[in-house]
Formats: C-alpha cells, structure tokens, sequence
C-alpha cells in the first residue's frame, strides 16, 4: 500500500476509534456501562483499549514512512 | 518542524488540566473528551502536509484562534494563583511574561523537546506519590471510587478545615441539608424550591455568619465567595455516588450531539494546530501525547477517588495543585506541588513557541503580532471566565475558520473556507443570546458550532477552483 494510502486508511481506523466512545456511552441500554473486573467498558475503552491501538497505529504509520 | 515541536501546540495547560478537571467532577462528556484529546492530534499527525502560505483571512482566523487558545491558558494562570490566595493578575502577568520571553528568545525553540519531555514527566509524578503513599496503584482507583455509595466531603478536605474559595460566580444544588459558613462579607443568594414560585433570597453575610440550607435549595456565590461546608455531607452539584460518578445519568441518545460536537471540534482544530511532522523522532509525538491524556485522566481519577469536593470551587487546575498537598502532608505535598507548577510552566512555554510557529506560518513571523495577541489574551485572562469554555471556543474557531484552507485547491478557496466558516460559527455561537432556551441539540450546536460551520467552510473551499489563483494551498 503507498505511503498516502497507508495514512488514509489509518486515520479513517482513528476516526472509527473515536466515534465508538460516545456510541458505547450513550446508546440505549447503556452498553459502556456494563462492568469488567470492576471498570465499565466505557473507561476501558478510553483509558486502555482505544488510546493504545490508536497510538500503536499512529506509530506503525509513522515509523513506516519515516524509514 | 519535528514530532515533539508538532504536539507541543497540542499539550497545553488548559487542555490537560481541563481534562483532569472534568473527571475529577464526573461529567458525562468526560470519556470521549480524553480519549478525542488524544485521538484528534494523531489524525493530524498522519493527515497529508501542506505547503504553508498566508492570505489575510486565512491568518486572521488563525490569529483569533491562537489568541482564544492562549487566554485560555493565562485563565488557568489566573486560577492558579487563586488557589494560593492570591489575586488573578499576578497569575496572568507571569504566564503572559513566560509566553513573551519564549518567543523572543533564541534558544527557546532548541529547548522545547527537552522541556516538553521534563513537564510531562513531572506531571506523571505526582499520581504515583499519591498511589505509593495511599498503598494502592492508580488504577485500583477507579473500581473503589465507582463502589462508594456517596460522595461526601472528607473531614480532611480544605472546604471543610480552612474553607475554600470559588474561582467564578457557581450556582450550587443541595440534595441534602448543608451548614454553610460564609468565610468573607458578600451576598449569598438562595432559591429555595420546596414551594412554587420558587422563594429567591439574597442574604449579605459577614465572615463567620453561617446559612442553613435544605434539599432542593439552590445557593448562588460570586467569585472570589470563600465558603466552609460540613465533613460527611453530600458534595453540591458533584455526582451522588460513585455509581453516577462512572455513569452520569445525564448520559444518554440526547447527548449525541454535543459529543459529534466536540469531536469535530477537536479533530478540526488538531488539524491546524499540530502539523505533519516533517523530520526526525516521529515516535515520539504519539508516545508524548499517550503520555500527556494518560497523565491528565489518571489524576482526574485519582483526585476523584480521594477527595471529590476538589472539582467544587471552578478552578481547573485545583485536581492537579490541591490534591498532593492533601493525601502527601505537607512537606512531600508542597514538593509535589512545586514540581507540578514547573510542569504546567513548561507546558505553557512549549505550547506557547508552537504556538507562535504556527502563528508565524499562518498570518505573520513579526514579533509585534505575538506581543498583540499576548496582551490580549492577558487581558481576557484577567476575568473569572471558564478556561473550558475559552478553550473549546478557541478550537472551535480553529475547526470552523482556520481547517478549511487545508483542503482548498488555492487561495480564493482557503479565502471563502475561512469566511464561510467563521461567520457561520459566529452566527451559531451567538444563538444563545439571540433565542435562549432552545432545545437541547440547538445547544449543543450553539456550544461546538464548529458541528455545523466547519462542513460548510470546507464545502466553500473546495467549491472554488484552484485555476484563478496559481493552486497554491494555504494552509499555515
């Protein structure tokens, strides 16, 4: 894939990063509300899972380009 | 420009301290808001790179942008040094000295990747303080908070020992009955509800006189109002209970679109202030940035989790300066709190060079321009105003004015991408004043206007060819 397709398809993987936040907080029934290990799915979404994929993503495409 | 220099413009005091804020106070919007804090600058780490160039519109947006972003942080300033009892002006005048001596210094830019490291490094500090000295890691927090069936003041909180201040005129709910001891002559008012018309009552207390209020009433203070409350009883207008704390009540489909809102806002305004790198360390604006919201929602957190009421008086660095000094006693809490006034100094620093950069490529390099927009912003930051609602202001005319002219094919569209999108901002950022009490997605358009008026500006710039102006985008 080149370089301007790689970042194209990255930051529409961003965007689908971030709009599933509000989706999970605000959908009926209340989805992110729903408790593991004692945190909603909510708060390990943003504080865990998606910062962490969106970082490591940013980083592959940047590195990638970068070398 | 590199990785780090590119974030900087990202990182500011505002942002991260208005992100710790809003978790410490449990607001609803408080997730997506971090994890959109985080999000939107890495789409503008990867979005294409422009050439820069300067039309006058085009600069004139991103002036106004840059000088709302910058009174935002000389707002934080300002409540800094009113969380030491001191007035706003000493605040304001050091942080707008800070940000003019960076501009003008020569060696300033060569220091700002160090400095932006060390501040977020000192930030990360204090947590782990907190956690080691509380015998449980950060992220136990957030399960043992979410568990409490109150949230109530401590007998340790400084809202129940010494009394504390309000940083701007709040209106507080009471669920319960409340004790409170006026601290300094002013006048109080009360609106009590429990009969309709509802009862409005305006007492002038002097320091030391004490009002008895009921559940349901409602107590008015102005700025500068220092108050004293009871330990065991409710927190006014913080979440109930840990349960409401971790899923506001207040969440539900009606918010979707003030969370579009501000996304748009966020990844708009990342746009223009954070540019593609174009040399040297690209891992490290990501990891600097995973580092800086990381920071910002572990202490939310962890300032929730001990002392709930920190989120009371409006001040948005209070989370970050009250916090240490309360779990840590005070020799270890006043050293933390030194460390993290050098952090939140170095991030206005950074932040204030990448900002200028940006100034410089998108309107003018004079120095004088710089010095306008500073005394300017300082004069804005004199007021109790919310640094929030600046902050999100300033980005929104970033979103709304300024991004457009990333995807004009030239000039004359970078030119009607900034007028479209700025006067629509203005027209809807202006709706509450014109028809107050609209319905609740026609607030939310008027509090991120940049929902409706950044679609529009790019629709204007990309409506207008390139051949009439040699195809030059302008983007600064």
């Amino acid at each position: 894939m080149s370089v301007a397709g790689g970042r194209r398809t990255g930051i529409i993987a961003l965007l689908v990063l971030l709009a599933v936040a509000p989706l999970l907080a605000l959908a009926p029934a209340a989805p992110g509300a729903v408790r593991l290990a004692g945190v909603s799915l909510l708060w390990w979404y943003v504080g865990v899972v998606a910062p962490l994929l969106a970082t490591a993503l940013a980083l592959v495409l940047l590195l990638r380009d970068a070398g | 420009m590199t990785a780090l220099a590119a974030v900087a413009a990202w990182l500011q005091p505002a942002l991260l301290a208005a992100l710790a804020f809003r978790v410490t106070a449990g607001e609803a919007d408080a997730s997506w808001l971090a994890l959109g804090a985080l999000v939107a600058p890495l789409v503008a780490l990867l979005a294409p790179a422009r050439r820069p160039g300067a039309t006058p519109a085009v600069g004139a947006a991103a002036a106004l942008a840059i000088g709302v972003v910058l009174a935002a942080d000389f707002l934080v300033a300002g409540d800094v040094a009113t969380l030491f009892g001191g007035a706003r002006w000493p605040g304001v005048a050091l942080a707008a000295l800070a940000a003019l001596a960076v501009a003008a210094w020569p060696r300033a830019r060569r220091l700002a990747s160090p400095a932006l490291v060390t501040a977020l490094g000192l930030l990360a500090l204090a947590p782990l303080a907190v956690a080691l000295a509380a015998g449980a890691p950060p992220w136990t927090a957030w399960p043992r908070l979410a568990l409490r069936p109150t949230l109530t003041f401590s007998e340790r909180s400084r809202w129940v020992v010494a009394g504390d201040r309000f940083a701007r005129r709040t209106t507080l709910r009471f669920t319960e009955g409340q004790r409170v001891t006026a601290l300094a002559d002013g006048v109080y008012r009360v609106v009590e509800h429990d009969a309709a018309p509802p009862t409005v009552r305006e007492w002038r207390l002097a320091a030391g006189d004490a009002l008895t209020l009921r559940p349901g009433d409602e107590l008015s203070v102005e700025a500068g109002a220092r108050v004293r409350f009871e330990a065991g009883r409710r927190v006014p207008g913080a979440p109930a209970s840990g349960v409401e704390w971790a899923d506001a009540p207040a969440r539900g489909p009606d918010m979707l679109p003030a969370a579009l809102g501000a996304l748009v806002t966020l990844v708009g305004a990342a746009l223009v202030l954070v540019p593609s790198p174009r040399q040297g360390a690209a891992a490290a604006g990501p990891l600097l940035l995973l580092a800086g919201v990381s920071g910002a929602l572990t202490w939310g957190v962890c300032a929730a989790a001990a002392f709930p009421d920190l989120a009371l008086g409006g001040a948005l660095p209070a989370p970050l300066l009250r916090l240490p000094a309360l779990v840590l006693g005070a020799p270890a809490g006043a050293a933390v709190v030194v460390l993290t006034l050098g952090a939140l100094a170095l991030l206005l620093a950074t932040a204030a060079l990448a900002l200028r950069e940006r100034l410089a490529a998108a309107a003018s390099p004079a120095l004088e321009l710089w010095a306008a927009l500073v005394v300017v912003a300082a004069a804005v930051g004199m007021w109790p105003l919310d640094a929030w609602h600046v902050l999100t202001l300033g980005l929104g005319v970033a979103a709304a004015a300024w991004a457009p002219a990333r995807l004009a094919e030239g000039a004359t569209g970078a030119i009607a991408g900034a007028l479209v999108g700025g006067l629509t901002f203005a027209a809807l950022a202006a709706l509450p004043a014109v028809a107050p009490g609209g319905p609740l997605w026609l607030e939310a358009l008027a509090r991120y206007p940049a929902l409706v008026a950044m679609p529009l500006g790019w629709l204007a710039a990309r409506a207008l060819p390139a051949a009439a102006d040699a195809g030059e985008p302008v983007v600064g």
